[in-house]
């Protein structure tokens, strides 16, 4: 029987100026990764509501990666700091109710000229996703 | 009603049977999925689930002890943007069934790729006495209904009669129990939808000669149970609102049934024919400045807050009475054990029976509200032309 | 004019009443009517014609407060969370002239949570408290039988005591002692609560609005034993609350496996003002096809879909707000123990800011504001 290896589904929401920008320079430069994370492009990691957060575990994802400037550097100054504070708050409602998310939720900072970051993370963050297996939720019936 | 029908083997009873029927439908790719009730993975619990896994009707149950969510309510949820592309079996009770057909009549529902298939109904448990101890409320509630005792299911379905296709004849396919003989249901065809499903499963016989004395004579025998007990049921129900009707006369006994309501709006929220995404009573519109409480408060000596109580549920009777199909869902959903779910059947009856329509039944029905005649209703409105043309006369 | 909510220059005052506290509360919120201070009182009263049913009125007749009258001030029942009534009145357009209310340390910490959010104006609003011992929940005054539990009740609150019947997120409350009421009436601990009266002016206003109130002022500070005791019995208690709410995707699932999706937790908690709600709106409508392609990626899902979504959603939304009143627990009709776990997550998410719901008007609500430097571990 064919063993089929578990290839992650990544949701990654990546602000437009920075992080989107570097994943454009990484791609363009040809740099290998996983193909495992599916970009839903933002204006600003503070557009990212929890509850897009939710929404993509609830349809199946395995992990969720927010990703944005580096505080000080937003492009509207301060949606990174606000995107902070709501991953800090989604990992303490997980952490408390027990659901083993907040390791499947990850918020990094990736300006536009660091490719090569965004190379690593993604390759590491499809590592830690690959370790943990498929997300308990994504075959839930009852949800 | 075509009265086309088949004869179920249920030796294991109906519940196996029927479990058995809809996998083999699902097997022979006549349906792609089903939404019925299935068992909640902490067994205490009942909720719809659109499957098209055969393995998951283990733990489903067409005709479970309770209803914690209205099966029209799940249709209309599933289909309100439009008819999907899969066919899907809606296993529901009549009620559920009926409450379906006025959503789609309210275009909150699409109902071209549903087929509705009910079952005989001797009614639910309370949701709260289930709740209580369900495994009580199983052995309770399997007693009753296989003995067609109403005594312990919901006030509204003690007073129901509209339990079969053939009182409230919507559905495609209905299995009938009542008046059946042990080990046996029919399954009948009420719609031509249904009688192609019987078609496509080997049920239908394809000429009338060869339909067997055996299957005449059962559903002779179930169509003759089912008007008994209806007529019954139909008289119980009369007699019961009319005294429930005297219970509320008056806005004083209406205030006092109403005493302990928190407004929370359970009651519009279960309510399967209660659609509107901001609910009138909740919008801004009820939303004053406070001189506008205060004044009320000033001419009343106090105002309840928040306040507009019994508006809101007049207001809502108002809004939804001709389509209620008495499913006492919101009875259950009642934090403060309010008869809600009695006095809004009182209420839909009584204004059903008015404009001349009973909700649920047919597509073809239109709502009254939205359509009329030239020539009718004129008890209502003939004080107004008395007094219109005695004025007249006397202007002459 | 616009007044705080606290006064750091006014020192508490505190008055001696030789009532017993309802006599005096009664008295107090009667006087305030007929002597024109206030132009109403939000308060509980009776509903109905006498077998059970209470809800808040606002009251303008001053014979409402006295002995026969339909007002029940201190009757331990909430069938509305005030603090959210409380918004309803002032969320149109701010009072004009004074009104009183008598509400709950949860309900006051809950209207000024709703200030915060520009749901409501603190302004004229007169609010007296007390330190509370729970209410009952909302079944148990089914036919009245409230009444029957009274006596019992009032004297476990002179012992400082709750009752076993109490709602549970009472007996694991944390913030019975109220901030920021203009007058605290003291009544957990208070031996003598049928003959004596101990009212706590903490404001300038509050002392205004109490300048006829027939007492002696004391100097001594009230006693805090009892106050202790309860609060350290509660903390216990609700050590045993939230250890007994299972925690896991499988457990959540459990729980909510019986939810029906009326929402009403929603519709009566305090903190959730929103006119359509996220969850209500066509955002999570979802057309055929979401429930098709669910159905082919699992096998199977539940309709009407999003029940634990909803759940979480709103935990996202308003955790760092929830004051744990219980209302969301009590109006549940699958008795599911809604306030446990939303009090839990809640206090969770609001260790995280340090931040306590309602402790001060002027203290930012954590997810509308930020710091340059913090939550260095989160980022990675």
């Amino acid at each position: 029987m064919e063993e089929q290896e578990f290839q992650p589904a990544i949701v990654g929401f990546l602000c437009n100026w920075c992080t989107y920008a570097a994943a454009d320079s990484a791609g363009v430069s040809r740099f290998k990764m996983p193909p495992s994370v599916m970009v839903v492009r933002v204006m600003c990691s503070g557009r990212v509501d929890p509850l897009f957060v939710l929404t993509a575990f609830f349809l199946g994802a395995d992990g969720v990666l927010i990703s944005g400037c580096w505080p000080g550097q937003c492009h509207y100054q301060v949606g990174n700091l606000q995107a902070r504070r709501r991953t800090a708050l989604l990992k303490s409602i997980f952490d408390t109710l027990g659901l083993e998310l907040e390791d499947r939720l990850r918020l990094s900072w990736i300006s536009s000229s660091e490719a090569p970051r965004f190379v690593r993370v993604v390759k590491a963050f499809d590592r830690q996703i690959t370790d943990l297996g498929p997300s308990p939720i994504r075959d839930e019936l009852f949800l | 009603m075509s009265g086309n029908g088949a004869m179920l083997a249920a030796e294991d009873g109906v519940e196996a049977a029927l479990i058995g029927w809809l996998k083999e439908t699902l097997n022979k790719d006549i349906f792609d999925a089903l939404l019925m009730p299935v068992r909640t993975p902490a067994g205490d619990s009942f909720a719809y689930l659109l499957l098209q896994d055969p393995a998951i009707l283990d733990g489903a149950s067409p005709l479970p002890p309770v209803m914690p969510v209205q099966g029209g309510k799940a249709i209309g949820r599933l289909t309100m943007h439009g008819d999907g592309s899969k066919r899907i079996a809606a296993v529901v009770r009549p009620c559920e069934a009926r409450a379906a057909i006025e959503l789609a009549k309210l275009e909150q529902a699409h109902l071209d790729n549903v087929y509705l298939i009910t079952l005989d109904c001797s009614g639910v448990l309370p949701l709260a006495d289930y709740l209580e101890d369900p495994v009580a409320g199983a052995d309770r509630f399997r007693e009753a209904s296989s003995a067609w005792d109403r005594s312990p299911m919901r006030p509204t379905c003690q007073i129901c009669d509209r339990f079969s296709i053939r009182q409230a004849p919507g559905s495609d396919l209905h299995v009938g129990t009542l008046g059946c003989a042990d080990g046996t249901a029919v399954l009948v065809a009420g719609s031509p939808k249904g009688e192609r499903i019987l078609e496509q499963m080997g049920m239908r016989a394809e000429d009338e000669t060869k339909r067997t004395d055996a299957l005449d004579a059962a559903l002779a025998a179930w169509g003759t149970r089912v008007d008994e007990v209806g007529d019954a049921q139909t008289e119980r129900r009369r007699e019961v609102q009319r005294e429930l009707q005297e219970t509320i006369a008056g806005a004083e006994k209406l205030l006092d049934v109403f005493r302990s309501c928190i407004n929370c709006h359970n009651c519009q929220r279960a309510c399967p024919v209660c659609y509107c995404r901001q609910c009138y009573f909740e919008s801004g519109a009820l939303k004053l400045p406070p001189e506008n409480y205060l004044a009320r408060a000033e001419r009343k000596g106090a105002l309840r807050f928040p306040p507009d109580t019994l508006l809101f549920h007049i207001g809502r009777a108002s809004h939804m009475a001709i389509s209620c199909v008495s499913c006492g869902a919101c009875e259950d959903a009642c934090p403060t054990a309010i008869p809600v779910g009695q006095v809004f059947s009182l209420l839909g009856e009584r204004a059903q029976e008015a404009l001349g329509y009973v909700a649920g039944v047919s597509l073809e029905d239109p709502l009254p509200l939205v359509s009329y005649e030239m020539d009718e209703l004129h008890d209502v409105e003939q004080p107004y032309v008395e007094t219109y043309r005695n004025q007249e006369v006397q202007d002459a | 004019m616009p007044e705080e909510a606290t006064s750091s220059t006014f020192a508490s005052e505190r008055l001696h009443i030789n009532k017993g506290a309802e006599e005096t509360v009664r008295e107090l919120l009667r006087s305030l009517l007929e002597s024109g201070k206030v132009d109403a009182v939000l308060a509980l009263g009776r509903t109905g014609n006498g077998s059970g049913g209470v809800a808040y009125s606002l009251f303008r007749d001053p014979a409402a407060f006295e002995a026969d009258g339909d007002a029940v001030p201190l009757l331990p029942f909430m069938p509305a969370n005030a603090g959210g009534l409380l918004s309803r009145l002032t969320l149109e357009g701010a009072l004009d002239e004074p009104v009183a209310a008598m509400i709950r340390p949860c309900e006051l910490r809950a209207f000024v949570e709703l200030v915060k959010l520009s749901q409501g104006s603190l302004d004229n609003v007169l609010l007296i408290s007390s330190t509370c011992g729970g209410v009952y929940p909302l079944d148990a005054d089914i036919d009245g039988r409230l009444e029957e539990k009274l006596p019992e009740y009032w004297e476990g609150v002179a012992r400082g005591e709750l009752s076993d019947d109490a709602r549970p997120t009472c007996r694991a409350c944390q913030h019975f002692v109220p901030e920021g009421a203009d007058i605290t009436v003291a009544l957990l601990g208070e031996a003598d609560l049928d003959t004596e009266c101990t009212l706590q002016l903490n404001t300038e206003r509050g002392a205004t609005f109490a300048s006829e109130v027939e007492g002696t002022p004391i100097s001594e500070k009230p006693k805090s034993e009892a106050i202790d005791r309860s609060q350290s019995e509660r903390e216990a208690f609700r050590e045993e609350l939230f250890a007994g709410v299972g925690v896991g995707l499988k457990d959540l699932i459990h729980t909510f496996g019986r939810c029906i999706g009326c929402h009403g937790c929603k519709t009566v908690c305090p903190i959730c003002y929103c006119h359509l709600c996220y969850f209500d709106s066509q955002n999570c409508e979802r057309p055929t096809g979401y429930y098709e392609g669910e159905l082919v990626r699992k096998g199977g899902l539940r309709v009407p879909s999003d029940t634990v979504y909803f759940q979480l959603g709103r935990m996202a939304h308003m955790a760092v707000s929830c004051v744990g009143c219980g209302m969301c627990t009590d109006v549940c009709p699958a008795d599911i123990p809604v306030s446990t776990l939303f009090s839990k997550v809640g206090a969770a998410a609001q260790a995280v800011f340090d931040y306590e719901p309602g402790r001060d008007v002027a203290e930012e609500i954590p997810l509308r504001t930020f710091e340059e430097e913090e939550f260095a571990q989160v980022a990675t």
